[in-house]
């Protein structure tokens, strides 16, 4: 049972972590019409930066740099390049990332080399014990940090004046611009906001039991792109119950797997997108996403 | 003279560099008037307005020429962000509220310029103030509410900013009668606070009824100006966009060529009017009952209109009718055949054909294109032979096309069969998709709103086509629309409905008479 409990409680701040980059991946989406492939590279500039700094200026000073870094990155690749696109063509867009994915994905690969980054945080690789269930300490951070987190992005959209004009710009941008809302500065801030997710989700996710920083981090944030279709596209409460539903049921394979032996191996690599495609043709626009109903 | 907030002198826009939508349109609104721009449909009301908030861009448009002044201030190298800080706010066209935001949120929204907490309070208290059934729904999605109340919700959020002009396009654009006599109230109301405001609006006695001044553009350019009583006065207003009285038959105006219109279409088959019977028809959607134990016929050749409020079901029912929605419980006749099992292409075999209330066109074909889609059905030849060219898909092709060019004559739209639908206006998509409708040869013709957005003279002209394929062709029609005039002069019976249900049905004069559709539906201006 215990074992049970501590799956579940490892999938669960798992889980967590990637509903923060998962919300990045809508809050994109939402606010600049871009499925943003660019993100995971975004995710381990943050990370690097962490990595680099924490040295020479401390953890602390050195995580506010990496977020507000990745936080940057996204603007400028929001300012620099899609905003410039003739057309908004989601497609054109999304090749587009993944051409910078790659460009910076090469560059992290050529700092980084075949080297594995500490991260240096504080809680290196204690672990926390409570009611026989077992879980690194990062991840029990990660998990509180990321409900903190989305309390702060519910009062943001649902209470600020910003927050709301975002999202009525997510909503129908012309008519938002009518009401004097500046569609260029809700997307820099949905790519800011998307940014600073990524990096806060990569300096956990190369925390223990990982461990470090290496290129590979970038492809984790893969991961959560079921968690974003499966919650709906658009929904950041979608993004975060997705989230949790990969992060669970990855932990439960990867824990259960021997005896889930008949499925083969790896199975924890291969079972978010089986749950993907499980809950897209029961709900094909996902579990929170708009219905695509058109009336007639 | 009181001092102009708003002078527009000689303006020219054009859309992709190419189509030319206004030239030298020049106009002024004084401090504290509400000033009408009239036209009909492609005139480039839209443009104007989009051209003074600054939103051209997003559409395609520019600026060629002349000069927009704001309070004195030259509006060439601004912003649409500008100008709403400035105090110059558009309500758009559709009303376009944002559906997943909770009403009060939209009025946030619509007042995000307002860094001043205490004046952004104050506004909202001043909408709620002007309509008590937001506040009542403050905390609703905007999606929920009916269309009356989405468009005092567009209106309450343009005016959250506390504006000292107000764009309004089409406020009374698919509303029930008795909502746009409400709508004009609020707009003196609205003027009554001090606001200046200019406003389209394609329903003219209510725009000329709350303007002090009017302006009619027709193809771009100012035609006529004036005082709205004035304006209100001469016989070419009157018979374009006032029609006579609001309860009855438009009469035949001299001089209109409307006596005869020949259609100079021919069935190419045998095909007739059948009798539609509608039996019990109930339509659920979750927990909404949409229409309730509703029952009528239209006898074969007939028109026969449906009319009611907003949200009464009347597109509900267009729509089991042609096979996009099915029925909960009930059943409907065409003839021999019961429309309500089948699948919409096999309906349209049977000889029916619909339009749309939201119009549903192909935006980037032509409306050449456009129209010989809707002669799929009655083309003969094969998609081989066609790809081949050979003689006879090429004969064939001639002859389609001459029959659509016939069509397009009918309607008024043969200028525009080369023209791309994204590049026309409302009322001209609307006609494009009777034309469609019409190419298909039906023998029922289902029409949503076949006039919405349109002025009494094209509406006129509508109607007489109608009227001209009903006779000739010998086909049954039944119409959803709000606009009565048109209604009662052109059905020869009319239903009523209701909250989904039926509450009356007769004659054009009977049902106006009926203190029920009174009460629900035409409101005073009718009694």
């Amino acid at each position: 049972m215990s074992y049970f409990l501590t799956q579940l409680a490892n999938g669960l701040s798992y889980g967590l972590i990637l509903g923060l980059i998962a919300v990045g991946f809508v809050i994109v989406f939402t606010s600049t019409g871009v499925l943003n492939f660019a993100h995971g590279s975004v995710l381990l500039t943050g990370a690097y930066l962490v990595a680099v700094l924490q040295d020479p200026i401390g953890f602390w000073a050195a995580v506010l740099v990496g977020i507000a870094g990745a936080a940057l990155l996204g603007v400028l690749i929001n300012a620099v390049l899609v905003r410039n696109l003739a057309e908004a063509n989601p497609g054109t867009a999304a090749i587009l990332m993944l051409g910078v994915d790659i460009l910076l994905l090469t560059e992290l690969t050529r700092r980084i080399g075949n080297r594995v980054l500490p991260i240096g945080a504080p809680w290196g690789a204690d672990v926390v014990t409570f009611g026989g269930i077992t879980l690194p300490t990062s991840r029990a951070i990660a998990a509180g940090l990321a409900v903190v987190v989305f309390g702060v992005l519910w009062f943001l959209f649902a209470r600020t004046g910003a927050g709301v004009a975002m999202r009525a710009a997510a909503a129908d941008g012309d008519t938002a611009s009518l009401m004097g809302i500046r569609l260029t500065r809700t997307g820099a801030a949905g790519w800011a906001l998307a940014g600073a997710l990524a990096a806060i989700a990569g300096i956990f996710l190369a925390s223990f039991p990982s461990p470090g920083i290496a290129p590979t981090l970038a492809l984790t944030a893969f991961a959560a792109i079921p968690a974003w279709v499966l919650g709906g596209f658009d929904s950041v409460v979608g993004a975060i119950v997705g989230g949790l539903i990969i992060g669970v049921v990855t932990a439960l394979a990867v824990g259960y797997e021997s005896d889930l032996h008949f499925l083969g191996r790896g199975l924890g690599e291969v079972v978010p997108y089986a749950v993907m495609i499980l809950v897209l043709l029961v709900r094909p626009s996902g579990l929170f996403g708009r219905q695509e109903a058109v009336r007639v | 003279m009181p001092d102009p907030i708003l002078i527009v002198d000689d303006l020219a826009v054009a859309y992709d560099g190419a189509v030319q939508a206004l030239r030298g349109v020049s106009l002024r609104v004084d401090t504290g008037s509400v000033v009408a721009v009239l036209g009909s449909n492609g005139a480039g009301k839209t443009t104007l307005l989009r051209a003074i908030s600054r939103s051209l861009g997003s559409v395609g448009g520019a600026v060629t020429a002349g000069t927009i002044r704001f309070e004195g201030e030259d509006l060439a190298r601004r912003d649409t962000s500008w100008v709403v800080r400035a105090g110059l706010v558009q309500a758009p066209e559709g009303r376009r509220i944002f559906r997943d935001l909770t009403v009060e949120e939209n009025l946030r929204a619509g007042g995000y310029t307002v860094r001043d907490a205490a004046a952004r309070k104050e506004a909202s208290e001043r909408v709620y103030d002007l309509f008590p059934i937001l506040a009542e729904r403050r905390s609703q999605r905007g999606g929920l509410l009916s269309g009356g109340q989405q468009q005092m919700l567009a209106m309450g959020r343009a005016l959250m900013t506390s504006p000292k002009l107000l764009l309004l396009d089409e406020p009374s654009l698919g509303l029930a009668p008795q909502l746009v006599e409400q709508i004009g109230d609020i707009i003196a109301q609205i003027h009554a606070q001090g606001t200046s405001v200019l406003l389209i609006e394609q329903n003219a006695a209510m725009g000329l009824r709350v303007a002090d001044r009017a302006y009619v553009l027709e193809v771009g350019a100012v035609t006529a100006e004036g005082s709205s009583a004035e304006l209100s006065a001469t016989d070419d207003i009157r018979d374009r966009y006032l029609g006579v009285g609001t309860s009855e038959p438009a009469p035949t105006a001299p001089g209109e060529e409307r006596a005869e219109t020949t259609t100079g279409l021919q069935r190419s088959s045998t095909a007739r009017a059948q009798q539609l019977r509608v039996e019990d028809l109930t339509v659920r959607f979750g927990g909404i009952t949409a229409l309730s134990d509703v029952s009528f016929t239209v006898e074969a050749g007939t028109i026969h209109a449906l009319i009611g409020p907003n949200g009464a079901g009347k597109s509900t029912c267009i729509n089991v009718l042609g096979g996009a929605y099915r029925a909960t419980s009930g059943t409907v006749h065409y003839g021999d055949a019961v429309l309500s099992a089948l699948p919409s292409h096999r309906i349209a075999d049977l000889g029916v054909a619909r339009t749309f209330q939201n119009i549903s066109l192909s935006l980037e074909a032509s409306v050449e294109d456009n129209l010989l889609v809707g002669r799929h059905r009655l083309m003969r030849t094969g998609t081989v032979s066609q790809a081949l060219r050979l003689p006879r898909a090429r004969r064939e092709e001639r002859a389609e096309r001459e029959a659509v060019r016939r069509i397009a004559a009918l309607l008024g739209i043969e200028d525009l069969l080369d023209r791309s639908v994204h590049t026309l206006s409302y009322g001209d998509r609307k006609r494009v998709e009777m034309g469609r409708a019409l190419a298909a040869e039906p023998t029922l013709l289902l029409l949503d709103e076949p006039v919405a957005g349109m002025t009494h003279g094209e509406s006129t002209v509508m109607a007489d086509a109608i009227r001209a394929v009903q006779q000739e062709l010998g086909l049954s029609v039944l119409l959803v629309e709000h606009d009565m005039p048109f209604v009662m002069g052109l059905a020869e019976r009319v239903t009523v409905l209701d909250f989904g249900k039926h509450i009356a049905e007769g004659t054009p004069q009977d049902v106006q008479r009926d203190p029920e559709v009174l009460r629900a539906y035409l409101g005073t201006a009718a009694a």
